[in-house]
């Protein structure tokens, strides 16, 4: 027999008992299923939150807020001053004034809590843009620390700190994915492991005459891993797919939040998908492998 | 063709199923094995077809020392070795055909030829019309005799049939014994273990007689009421030496170059 002619015997036969016994199978392709959409699912919020985080990044910015009542001239004055550093792109001086009809314009239903105060209750401030938000060099920590430390600055608002929160969070997300998916996934190998030994000794008389008529181990052991491939390719797939299902849910659902805009602005990639898909067909070969050692067949 | 060089077989409990068992059967012989339930009958037949290792001794198949054939090699020699078994060994849910046709499959032999291997081995045992029947639905003798097509369908040098009468009647059984012998006289060896004494006496032939493992004798014996076994007949001659060269490729090439 040809190893093609073999192969083909191999997935005729898997197939077979995929629909003989298609309610364990189902149990199979459906654990899997279950451990990689999980997986996925992590890899998607994290890959959609990493994305998040790098456009805020571009657009973030430093805000040097200065002491109440700092007259006018003192601010044009420190803001030419903060111009000069070679990291910045732009600075711009925001008055009280204009502080106040921002917060308005921002929020007009607390508009009421800044009106008909007496002084500006908001301080002036330098909205400082950097030309490289994505680098932290050493002298730009020391430049704003420097600029805390001044008598006419209350406080030094930096978006890299929550940034780089966010960012950790990321990590962790992905981290506690990728373990839980893992956990997961060795529950999917130990689950098609059992279906493949159930299946092999539902044939364990058919294994036994063929063994006696002088089949070889490949011969035997060829469906029941052909099988685990399979168990663990469509279960791939229908993880994918419920990943594109919850996805699209959401953006249809929700097509303007906020969540949908961190979450799902974007679907896996074309390798994500196939690595996905990859991961399932190789925990269903471990599976099929495992679960056919010799003493057990 | 098969010789043992005094082969002892312990399992590991400390039992002795055989002891220092020396013999040899020539190419073509027709041989009995018997002796009482516990002899060593089963264990001998299993040694022969590597199903087990002799603990000590050394066992040659077609010359060929079994015991030290890796275990890759170990189904290229069951493909020249038919065995048959008390419990017929079908499997239900295939069909007659499905079940004679194991052999051609994993050689990859098509699936006419397939077919056509099929139906000439159940032929032999005349059960052609029953093909694509399913065990179950077969008599006892006709399900042995499907098991019989089964383990002739490769033309196999030698036949190992343990007690294959055991769970027949007595009509059955000689039915059975004459289709072992017609297979001899086409030239297979065949071993046929049976504790039925009676049966020996009638058919006589060479008996080999294990006592608690050992060889307690191993004579010629003329036979009370041997059965009248046609010569093979010409036309018979003729089916399988059609049957030889008809068979594809696959089949003719010696079976330790066969992949599947």
């Amino acid at each position: 027999m040809s190893f093609l002619q073999a192969l083909r015997y191999f997935f005729r036969e898997a197939l077979v008992n995929l629909v003989r016994g298609w309610k364990v199978s189902l149990l199979a392709v459906l654990t899997i299923a279950v451990s990689l959409a999980v997986g996925g699912a992590f890899l998607l919020v994290s890959r959609n939150l990493l994305a998040s985080v790098e456009r805020w990044r571009g657009e973030m910015r430093v805000v040097i807020y200065l002491q109440p009542e700092t007259p006018a001239a003192d601010v044009e004055r420190l803001a030419g001053e903060a111009a000069g550093a070679p990291w910045i792109a732009s600075v711009e001086a925001v008055s009280p004034e204009a502080a106040r009809e921002r917060f308005q314009a921002s929020f007009p239903s607390l508009s009421d809590l800044v009106e008909g105060l007496g002084d500006e209750p908001l301080p002036a401030s330098l909205e400082v843009s950097l030309k490289d938000p994505g680098r932290r060099p050493a002298e730009l920590e020391a430049w704003i620390d420097g600029w805390r430390k001044r008598p006419e600055v209350s406080m030094v608002d930096d978006d890299r700190e929550w940034l780089g929160q966010l960012e950790t969070v990321v990590a962790i997300v992905r981290g506690v994915g990728l373990a839980l998916a893992g956990g997961l996934l060795g529950a999917a190998i130990f689950t098609i492991a059992s279906v493949i030994r159930l299946t092999a000794y539902l044939h364990h008389e058919e294994i036994s005459v063929l063994r006696l008529v002088g089949a070889t181990e490949f011969y035997i052991r060829g469906p029941f891993y052909a099988e685990g491939l399979l168990q663990g390719l469509i279960g791939g797939g229908v993880a994918g797919g419920l990943l594109f299902a919850a996805y699209t849910l959401l953006r249809l659902r929700a097509p303007g939040s906020l969540l949908t805009s961190i979450l799902a602005s974007r679907f896996l990639g074309g390798a994500e998908l196939a690595l996905i898909v990859l991961l399932g067909a190789a925990a269903g070969l471990i599976g099929a492998v495992v679960s056919l050692r010799r003493e057990s067949l | 063709m098969i010789q043992f060089f005094q082969v002892s077989k312990r399992f590991p409990g400390g039992q002795t199923a055989l002891d220092r068992v020396s013999f040899e059967i020539a190419r073509g012989q027709f041989v009995f094995l018997t002796g009482p339930s516990g002899a060593g009958k089963t264990s001998l037949l299993r040694l022969i077809f590597r199903e087990d290792v002799p603990s000590e001794g050394k066992i040659l198949v077609n010359g060929r020392n079994v015991s030290s054939i890796p275990p890759s090699k170990i189904p290229y020699l069951r493909r020249t070795i038919g065995v048959v078994f008390q419990d017929f060994r079908l499997i239900a849910r295939k069909t007659v055909f499905e079940n004679v046709a194991y052999l051609p499959r994993i050689l990859g032999v098509d699936l006419k030829s397939q077919k056509k291997l099929a139906y000439q081995a159940l032929r032999r045992v005349g059960l052609a019309h029953r093909l694509n029947a399913f065990p179950p639905e077969l008599s006892g003798g006709e399900q042995q005799r499907v098991a019989i097509a089964r383990a002739l369908i490769n033309e196999p040098d030698i036949l190992i049939a343990d007690e294959p009468t055991g769970n027949l009647d007595p009509d059955l059984s000689w039915e059975i014994l004459r289709l072992f012998l017609e297979v001899n006289l086409r030239g297979t060896t065949v071993l046929l273990a049976t504790h039925d004494r009676d049966m020996i006496q009638r058919v006589g032939r060479r008996v080999i007689t294990l006592e608690a493992g050992r060889l307690a004798s191993d004579q010629e014996l003329e036979g009370t009421d041997p059965p009248s076994i046609d010569p093979v007949p010409a036309e018979l001659e003729r089916e399988a030496e059609s049957e030889r060269t008809a068979a594809p490729a696959e089949e003719e090439k010696p079976a330790d170059e066969e992949p599947g």
